[in-house]
């Protein structure tokens, strides 16, 4: 079978055993080989290592089997970078002035990483063997990744390296100990070794090309490098001489000009002065960029005649017509080149120029111009990817390519900028054009132009504008109806990982105010929350985001009881609020007695809720009625949860099952994103102690079978949640069980995490126990947690929302006032007839919800109808959208689409969707508005959201796009 | 030093019946000729005899098996509760010597026999560790650094504890202190270039008439060698390259400085290359290819040359590891630490590579095969690694490294496992000659039970440290008491 599949591997890559083909795409290809650019999209064909054909996408066409890699549209792809310096390899010098046996080649550290150098683009490098000589030895060109050993070096001989420059004319003393050292012998003395000066430099040179020409050993320069350097001359090798100033680089020319030398000037910090000669004496330039990034800047002297460094040589090099290549600074890493050509560019060298500058010309002055340098076909596939122009600051390397293998590839995610033509920050101002930096998260930066930290992924597109907000939906419920008390946490409802929580994300809505379906009379609380967060950290944005009351029923008759529950809850929580300030100001005032043990005390000065004496002692009574003492064990009963292994992928997935068990019958439901995309409710049943239980998920039946076994408790609960119940039963069940669906299936063993079936599950009772000594005399008592009236107290404190459905104009006006009272500006929902008192309301509540049905008409209006959302909102009064659905949610924005249709400002849909949504509930800190601090949670449009036809093209929660399967 | 050695060896001999060197008057102990009757013996041929006997004659293993007839007048050593096994091999080392040569770059001239002192400690403590055969080497901080030498820890002098004398020439491509590899890398190629242009000069000179080779020579005062005809050369052999006219030339004329490097050009020296870093392995395979002694050419890595493990492997040429096994470093995209072992690499390369104790005490060859067993790699070959392996590197795979008739009589005997950490070796025997006894090592017993060795009270001072009149005294007083 395996042979089989080979087989069918090579028949799909072409013929069999042809190497493999690559198409890499891009949205722009420098060429650089006579100037070509190619743009609007461009492919790239890879053969064994070689660049085949390159052209536009639209002109060549890519064969059937050969493996396509797409960088998209605004990637941009150029050969990769020649650094014509390097300061690669152990450049120790020798001991003589000159010495052309030194070979850069062994030093260069073949089995070494070059990762960072390939990360900034570079991928083939000159190394000089060594620098401070009059002769140094003989330079190597490199690739920095391939092909294995010693194939990697493209010239081991590429050019008789030197200096006349100041650096090369501090050599020390020459000894050589002799062989023996006896009396008759002696130690020696060192000789002397030249040049110290310029002059004395060129003087050196001719006296080195005649002793080549002599062949012999010489006293001053030591037996070797005479036969040698003839050798070197026979086969024509440039030399390539360091030189700054002018006079040195004039003393150069003449010598070689007179010697008929080929000579490559490096260096040349003053090389613009004579470009004229340069240009005529045909002589190329590796320019040193004078500048060491990540270095501490150098003083250079304060006199008139010393040299500060000069970024515009390169340009007027390339007006005087020289040849020219640009290097990093003379001991610079070699991955500064892309940064030193950027500094060079702003003398107003054009781009092209400056690529060509870092890539053929340096190629061609090392002798290797037919291997890289350029992307002609028949060069070797050596490619830099960059999110943007390569030579732009703000454009990060994407991947580096040597020899048609990735090399090096930015690691995804770390950071995502996005550009935009127009950016909606959602309180109603537009920037355009605009860019967002997306890190850790959370938005980093907003503005015209944004930092681009390594690997940040670049994406452009239209508009952008922040996720919308449902502002009460039911997303997360999965059907239920039930009505849970205040004192319930709604985020253990939810969890990561629902396709169905990612489309709605997918679809623009990233965070949903949920809220249960219908309204207890206490009040019911509602969760603020991120469907496709990726964890529950991050989905989770406040719980309780807001209390929900209900002042009047919309169809109750009986009207003059509306309210009469709510204010009755106002005024409990008003007089729990009160004993809990009195609390707080007693304390603060009461002074402890010196010895009393301190340790207690921070905590409860906060009065933060954590007082554990009279907390849930009524809960706990009720619990013990509710389980007489010889009820049947249900060990069925409760949640299941372990990670299980999809054997296809080997990726981890979360499994969790709950399960109901009553008389022979199970119920309960499944949450496997393995098995189904969204909750499995399962049914079935238990027989001699085995259960089987199925249910049909978004992929067919699923299928459990198992039993439950016992095992000894482990002494360390990993879970707090199970510490009480550990100490309680020495015995820990698991859950044994075979998971189906179609597509797989799997074996699981799931321990037991919870021992109720959660649904409306009442929140577990706090854990901290009093452990403290006994209280001082006279501290001031405790009011106590009431769980159903905190809720209330944290609304009456402003502290979360408080939402009021309400109807008709009198009773808003009279719920109004009631809640001013109390000193809350509530937001109303519902609120049919919050228009005709709109006026009065402006002001007094913090927001209104109405329902789906943004135009309204009744008999007296005839046929015209009112925009209610647009209404209200001109009125001074923010409104916010909300869908009363779960998946439906989705359809949010077309609701508000529909809504701008009939009359309402574009501009004040987006505020309503965003940020006055998330003001009202007072999570504007968190989302709302693209702006710097805030969640990134930000939408990609294809076109200006003020359109009724844009559309949502990408989504990011909290910094990571959302994917659909 | 030397005292407490000599000692040693005297109570080990007493203990056994047997007499080491002129103290005693059984000279048969001293010939070699012993009979071990060994409760298990590990041959490392593959066979495990169980209550045999090794019989040594004239140092030389002439018969092993369960039914050995011993002759008469051979002395029978009853270790039936313990295990043989052969002697370890040090493939090379560069201890031992009382300094090393490594003041002159190139200096093939220089021989480590000059410099081997038979009562350092290391020699001692080899006994202990069970090694038997050492090459002793000049060290790495060199270019061409002289001539070793294969010894035996047994013996006073140089010339008693040799094997093989001019075992071969180190050269090192790593970088001596203070320089760079490509100068490290021309220094080498220099030396054989200096050799090749001094040979063509007195070629030249020969045939120019000239006789400064010759007024040279007898000026040193050297002579033909034996049946050399002192008038004639011979021709250069060599497989790389070779100077034309060199049978012009006697060979005691040549300079003595080039002709350890010559000989190594023409194949007769076995070489031994230092390498610390991958790119300097490429760098050694060239340097011995170029000029002939590439099939002579042991190759002494460090840790992180696993990565030229197939380079080296193309070479054909053995290895000899540094005593780390186990190279670190960081993985440099990522920052993690990745650990690589090495022997495994080269045996999965199909390197032969022969193991490195860092010292004779500490991680010695058995505890370093030991280290490879726990790696994972198999038993035998680790076994190989400091055995078979390294007698082979040093042409003595038909002396020592395995237990068989016609073999070195260098026998082991362990307390238990050879690899194990609970097994001692408790006699070690060299060509016959019992050269250790673990229950008379003075330091050893020192080290287990606190006592002080005889007359090394740390309070008085040593013997050897006294001056000769204090010694006098002494005896003047021992008459007196015993008058």
């Amino acid at each position: 079978m395996l042979a089989s599949l080979s087989f069918a591997l090579l028949a799909s890559a072409g013929s069999p055993g042809a190497p493999e083909l690559v198409a890499v795409q891009a949205g722009t290809i420098h060429v650089v080989a006579e100037g070509r650019v190619i743009e609007g999209g461009g492919t790239l064909l890879i053969r064994d290592g070689k660049v085949v054909a390159v052209d536009k996408s639209s002109a060549l066409a890519v064969p059937p089997g050969a493996r396509v890699v797409d960088y998209g549209p605004s990637a941009v792809i150029a050969p990769g970078l020649v650094c014509a310096d390097s300061t690669f390899g152990r450049q120790l010098p020798a001991e003589r002035t000159a010495d052309v046996g030194i070979r850069a080649a062994d030093n260069f550290d073949l089995y070494a990483s070059y990762a960072s150098t390939l990360a900034s683009g570079v991928t083939t490098a000159y190394v000089p063997p060594a620098r401070g000589r009059l002769i140094s030895g003989q330079g190597a060109v490199v690739k920095l990744a391939g092909g294995p050993g010693a194939t990697r070096f493209l010239s081991t001989s590429a050019a008789i390296e030197g200096s006349i420059s100041s650096d090369a004319r501090n050599t020390p003393g020459y000894w050589e100990p002799p062989i023996p050292a006896t009396v008759d012998v002696g130690l020696g003395v060192e000789q002397r070794q030249l040049p110290r000066t310029t002059m004395g430099a060129i003087l050196a040179l001719r006296e080195l090309l005649a002793l080549a020409a002599e062949g012999g050993p010489s006293k001053e320069y030591g037996p070797y490098v005479g036969p040698e350097l003839a050798q070197l001359l026979a086969k024509n090798r440039p030399w390539r001489m360091r030189a700054e100033s002018v006079g040195e680089i004039r003393a150069l020319l003449g010598f070689f000009g007179e010697n008929g030398l080929p000579l490559v000037l490096s260096g040349a910090g003053e090389a613009d002065e004579l470009a004229a000669e340069l240009a005529r004496a045909g002589v190329a330039v590796i320019w040193n960029v004078p500048l060491r990034p990540n270095a501490p800047p150098l003083d250079r002297g304060k006199d008139e005649e010393s040299r500060w460094p000069r970024y515009d040589v390169a340009s007027k090099l390339a007006a005087g017509g020289v040849r020219f290549a640009i290097a990093p600074a003379v001991g610079g890493p070699a991955s500064t080149l892309r940064f030193a050509a950027t500094v060079a560019s702003r003398a107003g060298l054009s781009e092209e120029l400056v690529l060509r500058a870092l890539t053929l010309t340096p190629a061609e002055i090392l002798g290797v111009a037919d291997r890289v340098g350029s992307l002609a076909p028949g060069r070797d596939a050596d490619l830099v990817v960059t999110s943007g122009s390569p030579l732009a600051p703000t454009s990060s390397v994407i991947a580096t390519w040597v020899e048609g293998e990735v090399v090096w590839k930015v690691k995804e995610t770390a950071a995502t900028v996005l550009e935009v033509e127009e950016l909606h920050v959602g309180d109603g101002t537009i920037l355009a054009p605009a860019q967002i930096l997306l890190l850790d998260g959370r938005i980093a930066e907003v503005g015209r132009l944004v930092a681009r930290p390594e690997g940040s992924t670049v994406v452009r597109g239209q508009a952008a504008m922040p996720g919308m907000i449902d502002a009460r939906g039911h997303l997360g419920l999965e059907g239920s109806s039930k009505v849970p008390a205040a004192r319930f946490e709604l985020k253990r409802l939810v969890e990561p990982g629902d396709y169905a929580d990612r489309r709605v994300a997918a679809a623009g809505v990233t965070s949903v105010i949920l809220t249960p379906r219908g309204v207890g009379s206490g009040g019911t609380p509602s969760l603020a929350y991120k469907p496709a967060g990726v964890d529950l950290e991050s989905m989770v944005i406040a719980d309780p985001v807001a209390l929900n009351v209900q002042w009047s029923p919309e169809r109750n008759p009986n009207r003059h009881k509306a309210g009469e529950s709510v204010r009755e809850l106002l005024r409990k929580g008003a007089e729990y609020k009160k004993r809990w300030d009195d609390y707080e100001v007693a304390l603060k005032s009461w002074t402890p007695p010196p010895p009393a043990p301190p340790a207690a005390e921070p905590a409860k000065k906060e009065g933060s809720g954590e007082e554990p004496k009279a907390e849930g002692e009524g809960e706990t009574k009720k619990e013990k009625e509710e389980e007489p003492k010889d009820a049947p064990p249900k060990p069925f009963t409760g949640t299941w949860e372990t990670e299980v292994v999809d054997p296809a992928s080997g990726e981890k997935t979360r499994l969790r099952l709950r399960l109901l068990h009553e008389g022979e019958k199970l119920e309960g439901n499944l949450r496997c994103n393995l098995a189904s995309d969204s909750l499995v409710e399962l049914s079935g049943a238990l027989s001699e102690g085995a259960i089987s239980i199925s249910g049909l998920g978004s992929r067919g039946r699923v299928l459990i079978e198992g039993k439950v076994i016992e095992v000894e408790k482990k002494k360390d609960a990993k879970k707090k949640k199970d510490e009480k119940a550990a100490e309680e039963a020495p015995q820990v069940r698991r859950l044994a069980a075979k998971l189906s669906w179609p597509g797989g299936e799997l074996e699981f063993e799931a321990p037991q995490t919870g021992e109720d079936y959660p649904v409306a599950r009442r929140p577990e009772r706090r854990k901290e126990k009093s452990e403290s000594a006994p209280e001082p005399k006279g501290k001031p008592k405790s009011p106590g947690i009431n769980p159903d009236l905190e809720p209330v107290r944290a609304a009456l404190e402003g502290r979360i929302a408080l939402v009021v459905e309400v109807y008709r104009a009198d009773e808003i006006l009279d719920c109004v006032r009631a809640h001013e009272e109390v000193g809350i500006r509530p937001i109303l929902f519902g609120a049919d007839e919050a228009w005709k008192v709109a006026g009065e309301l402006r002001g007094r509540v913090a927001g209104v919800l109405l329902d789906h049905r943004v135009t309204y008409s009744d008999a007296e209006m005839g046929t015209r109808s009112r925009n209610r959302y647009a209404e209200l909102q001109s009125a001074g009064i923010p409104v916010a959208f909300q869908s009363s659905a779960e998946e439906g949610a989705a359809e949010l924005p077309m609701i508000a689409a529909y809504a701008v249709a009939n009359g309402m400002s574009p501009v004040g849909a987006i505020r309503a969707l965003t940020s006055d949504a998330a003001e009202m509930f007072r999570i504007g800190h968190r989302v709302g508005r693209v702006q710097a601090g805030l969640d990134a949670d930000v939408l990609l449009l294809d076109g200006s959201p003020l359109r009724v036809g844009t559309g949502v093209q990408r989504a990011w929660v909290a910094g990571r796009e959302v994917r659909l399967r | 030093m030397d005292r407490s050695l000599l000692r040693t060896m005297n109570g080990t001999a007493l203990a056994l019946g047997l007499t080491l060197f002129a103290a005693g008057p059984a000279p048969a102990a001293q010939s070699g000729n012993v009979a071990i009757r060994a409760g298990k013996i590990i041959t490392n041929t593959g066979e495990v005899i169980e209550d045999g006997t090794i019989l040594v004659e004239n140092g030389r293993i002439t018969a092993i098996g369960k039914d050995v007839k011993v002759p008469l007048l051979v002395e029978v050593v009853d270790a039936r509760k313990l295990v043989a096994f052969p002697g370890w091999v040090e493939a090379i080392s560069n201890r031992g010597m009382d300094r090393a040569n490594e003041n002159i770059d190139v200096a093939a001239f220089l021989d480590v026999r000059d410099s081997i002192d038979p009562v350092n400690f290391y020699f001692e403590d080899a006994l202990r560790a069970g090694v038997t055969t050492i090459n002793v080497q000049q060290g790495s901080d060199c270019v061409i650094g002289g001539m070793g030498h294969v010894v035996k820890p047994l013996g006073m002098t140089v010339e008693a504890m040799s094997v093989v004398p001019r075992a071969g020439l180190v050269l090192s491509a790593a970088p001596r202190r203070g320089k760079s590899q490509a100068t490290q890398a021309q220094a080498l190629r220099r030396a054989f270039g200096d050799l090749r242009r001094y040979l063509e000069g007195i070629v030249q000179e020969k045939r120019d008439g000239k006789d400064l080779a010759r007024r040279e020579a007898l000026y040193q005062g050297r002579e033909p060698s034996e049946g050399e005809q002192p008038d004639k050369g011979v021709a250069m052999k060599g497989t790389a390259w070779k100077v034309q006219g060199m049978e012009l030339v006697p060979r005691w004329e040549l300079d003595e400085k080039q002709v350890p490097l010559l000989r190594m050009v023409e194949g007769d020296t076995p070489a031994f290359v230092y390498c610390s870093s991958p790119s300097e392995v490429s760098i050694a395979i060239e340097v011995a290819r170029d000029n002939g002694f590439l099939q002579r050419t042991t190759f002494v890595v460090d840790a992180p040359c696993w990565k030229a493990a197939d380079e080296l492997a193309a070479a054909g040429r053995p290895v000899i590891l540094d005593s780390n096994l186990v190279h670190v470093e960081n993985h440099p995209v990522t920052g993690e630490e990745v650990r690589t072992f090495v022997p495994g690499v080269f045996h999965e390369k199909k390197v032969q590579f022969a193991l490195r104790s860092q010292n004779a005490s500490t991680q010695s060859l058995w505890y370093q095969a030991a280290r490879c067993v726990a790696y994972g790699l198999d038993r035998q070959t680790a076994i190989d690694a400091a055995t078979k392996v390294p007698a082979k590197i040093l042409g003595l795979e038909q002396r020592v490294g395995t237990l068989e008739p016609g073999r070195d009589g260098n026998v082991l005997l362990y307390s238990g496992d050879p690899l194990s950490v609970t097994s001692f070796v408790e006699h070690v025997f060299i060509e016959g000659v019992h050269a250790y006894d673990r229950s008379k090592d003075v330091r050893i017993k020192h080290l287990q039970t606190g006592a002080q060795p005889e007359n090394t009270s740390a309070s008085e001072a040593r013997p050897e440290d006294r001056t000769e009149a204090e010694k006098q005294g002494d005896e003047g007083e021992e008459e007196e008491k015993d008058g």
